[in-house]
């Protein structure tokens, strides 16, 4: 079963200068799925249509079968059950890390905090549990704000550039037990990145946006011969 | 066809643009109306002269509020000398000194038998011919004037944009060879011009729509202009073309200062904020730091309160009986609800405007600042003339109640005027809050109400305070417009101060002027201490 469909997706800014250009895409339950491509190919702009977060031109996104944007409909951000994870981090400051992770969680006190304990645990953070973000590292920031968005169950995990701002040794483990965590827990999920390293260790399967149009796609051991003259030019 | 959902975001600004462009438009309405032979007497003798001498006003208040406004922030904020808990909340004192009283103080001082003077001439024994201080009662000394009881705006806004400048880039600077004179100008100023430009826009805009300083300096400007129009000549369309002028003067500089603003969006990743780390000044940085710090509180606070206390006590000690009371609680009760019900408005309008991104809002919140400039007797018969006709039309007839003459014109016209001041600090709020948190936020379910409640407010913690204090301390002040539109029997401590200094019984008029002043600094003494304690991320909200 597909968790997300996108058919025939396009999009411009201002009129004439098209960001994304025919885009079709599926990605199936419990999927890792990597964007690459170079900076201003259109793939953070692909993550922001599908989070809700910008109007699409044309086309249509179904999430679980439910069409959440098309021409006539368009169904907010806050109602398609999305996760988000920028590069960023976007911790809400003025709240200790618990209050982050419980943030999205709807359930009662006591359910919330379990249930933010518990995916604090997973992503080894929970000692910090009382601490405000500033506290803490970069690196424990980021598994913060992966525990955030994955707290309240989201259809699909969205993550922009999630391992930009770390260093390599910390980017290196840091993608082996968030993979771990999403393939564990079943969590579909998009990863738009410009480095190539990060989609080979994480996904499943690998789309090249360039220009806006999706210029190859595959599993990603297939993509390991994507040629390496085009490794380099992403990166 | 693509649906477009009209939500409370969107109406409530439309709607608060109605009510506030009305009285404004009441005004501009008469530039298309008849010029008359007074018209064309003003532009033909005296039309140009108020245009220079507002200028130069304007260029010379806003070179040194920037300079005083700036240098004092960054000194407080990222140094430790002599008085600095002091000077951190005392450089705001002139906030609570009115220009007017300012310029009533410096010429019983600096005339040439004022106070200084014959106090110089007693100490040295010099005979009646010699005068040490120069005049004040010219353009030069409104410069002064303005700039010494207005810096705080600068301050103010410099001050939270510092604050909430991470260490990290500070330290970035130091190593790439800065010394600390040049991360002040090479970093800390370009980094806050947003709320730099803000402030000094507002002080700009104060300036512009000042009657009582000016006229007592006896200079020419637009708003003595209009008051002479409408007083000497009795001509209420010629005073409200007048007006008009510099409204256009206004939207100009509006114009210029968003344009300016767009181009250079700065905003910090909270997540990676670092508290600044604090110097130690020491020998003559130290003695220079507290002098930079103490001047201009003592030029703008400390001089005129001496002054008044001197008089004061001299003339009038009596001041303190029912009557003040009375007095005193209706001004702090109308400055309270003003300040408490300008702050949600522009909180809500700035909320809309960033949540739903929409051009239109963004145009209507940057129009709606224009009351500030708009002078205090005009904007009040704009409201007059708008409320005569909403009672005309409905309260009357449909409700038995007529809102001329009562609290509700008076607040109305309190909130127009306060609200540039109002937005001013949330605006500066809100470019340091990043998108990207409301992009999250949304993912996790929470948008609207609940973003602004859980999310914007907290983190517009100091903008939101600093805004009631603002509001306060411009309401507190603010006197033609409670002239017009105060109901029957009912005063506030600047039409005390007013109907004395009228007369030009300044001695009779010092009392209510300290109690003014008094009571401008209670709020300012409690606020600034909170906002002193509310850095980001700081602690638990």
């Amino acid at each position: 079963m597909s968790t997300l469909e996108i058919k025939n997706l396009s999009h411009s800014y201002i009129k004439n200068k098209t960001v994304l250009t025919n885009i079709d895409l599926e990605i199936k339950e419990g999927e890792i799925l990597s964007i690459l491509g170079p900076s201003g190919c259109g793939k953070t702009t692909l993550l922001r249509i599908i989070a809700g977060l910008e109007k699409e031109t044309n086309g249509s996104i179904q999430i679980n079968n439910k069409i959440v944007s098309d021409y006539l409909h368009t169904i907010p951000t806050e109602k398609r059950n999305v996760g988000l994870v920028v590069q960023e981090r976007a911790l809400f400051p003025h709240l200790t890390i618990i209050k982050n992770v419980m943030f999205g969680l709807n359930n009662s006190k006591k359910e919330n905090i379990d249930t933010a304990m518990n995916i604090l645990k997973l992503f080894r953070v929970d000692r910090y549990a009382h601490n405000f973000p500033h506290e803490i590292s970069s690196g424990e920031q980021q598994r913060v704000a992966i525990a955030r968005a994955m707290a309240p169950k989201p259809k699909i995990l969205l993550m922009d550039e999630p391992f930009g701002t770390l260093d390599q040794s910390l980017t290196v483990q840091l993608r082996i037990e968030t993979k771990k965590i999403l393939k564990d827990n079943n969590t579909t999920s998009i990863i738009v990145s410009h480095d190539i390293d990060d989609a080979l260790a994480m996904s499943d399967r690998v789309i090249v946006l360039e220009n806006g149009m999706i210029k190859q796609s595959g599993v990603a051991k297939d993509i390991t011969h994507l040629s390496k003259e085009k490794a380099v030019k992403i990166q | 066809m693509r649906s477009f959902n009209l939500t409370f975001w969107h109406t409530t600004p439309f709607l608060l643009f109605i009510l506030f462009v009305t009285p404004v438009a009441i005004v501009l309405f008469s530039l298309i109306g008849t010029y008359n032979d007074n018209w064309s007497h003003l532009y033909n003798h005296v039309l140009f002269l108020y245009i220079s001498n507002s200028i130069y006003l304007v260029i010379g208040v806003g070179i040194i509020v920037s300079i005083i406004g700036t240098s004092t922030a960054w000194l407080v904020t990222n140094h430790d000398f002599t008085g600095k808990n002091f000077f951190e909340w005392a450089l705001i004192l002139p906030l609570a000194v009115p220009p007017y009283i300012l310029a009533y103080t410096f010429t019983g001082l600096f005339d040439t038998f004022g106070t200084a003077n014959n106090l110089v001439r007693d100490i040295f024994n010099l005979g009646r011919d010699f005068t040490l201080f120069p005049k004040v009662r010219n353009v030069p000394g409104a410069i002064i004037v303005f700039s010494f009881t207005l810096y705080p705006y600068v301050y103010l806004v410099s001050r939270m944009a510092f604050i909430n400048q991470s260490r990290s880039i500070i330290e970035a600077g130091r190593t790439l060879g800065l010394n600390k004179t040049q991360v002040f100008f090479r970093l800390g100023i370009p980094m806050i011009r947003p709320a730099l430009i803000a402030g000094v826009m507002l002080v700009l805009m104060e300036t512009l729509s000042d009657f009582g300083a000016v006229d007592h300096f006896a200079i020419s400007t637009f708003t003595t202009g209009i008051f002479r129009t409408w007083y000497g000549l009795y001509d209420i369309d010629t005073a409200m073309q007048l007006a008009s002028c510099l409204l256009l003067f206004v939207i100009i500089f509006l114009v210029i200062e968003r344009y300016s603003r767009r181009k250079a969006t700065y905003s910090n990743s909270m997540s990676v904020f670092r508290p600044i780390k604090i110097n130690k000044l020491n020998g003559i940085n130290n003695a220079s730091a507290f002098l930079a710090c103490f001047i201009p509180i003592f030029i703008g606070f400390v001089l005129p309160v001496m002054e008044l206390t001197y008089w004061a006590l001299n003339y009038k000690l009596d001041f303190f009986n029912y009557k003040f009371i009375t007095t005193a609680w209706n001004t702090l009760s109308l400055a309270f609800l003003a300040a408490v019900l300008t702050t949600i408005l522009a909180l809500l309008i700035n909320f809309s405007t960033r949540y739903k991104k929409n051009k239109l809002l963004a145009n209507m919140s940057s129009f709606l600042t224009v009351g500030y400039a708009v002078p205090g007797l005009i904007l009040a018969i704009g409201i007059m003339q708008f409320l005569t006709f909403i009672d005309r039309a409905l309260t009357i007839e449909f409700f038995n109640l007529a809102l001329t003459g009562s609290l509700v014109g008076l607040v109305f016209a309190y909130v127009i005027k306060s609200y540039a001041l109002s937005n001013s600090a949330l605006e500066s709020g809100y470019h340091r809050i990043n998108h990207k948190i409301d992009d999250v936020s949304r993912t996790l379910k929470s948008s609207g109400w609940s973003m602004l409640t859980y999310i914007h407010s907290p983190l517009l913690k100091t903008s939101l305070l600093t805004s009631l204090l603002l509001v306060f301390s411009e309401v507190i002040k603010e006197l033609p417009a409670t002239l017009v539109l105060r109901p029957f029997n009912f005063d506030t401590l600047a039409v005390y101060t007013y109907i004395f200094a009228a007369e030009e019984r300044m001695f009779d008029a010092a009392a209510p002027s300290i109690a003014i002043v008094a009571v401008g600094l209670i709020p300012i003494i409690i606020l600034t201490r909170i906002i002193r304690n509310s850095r980001p991320a700081s602690r638990e909200i």
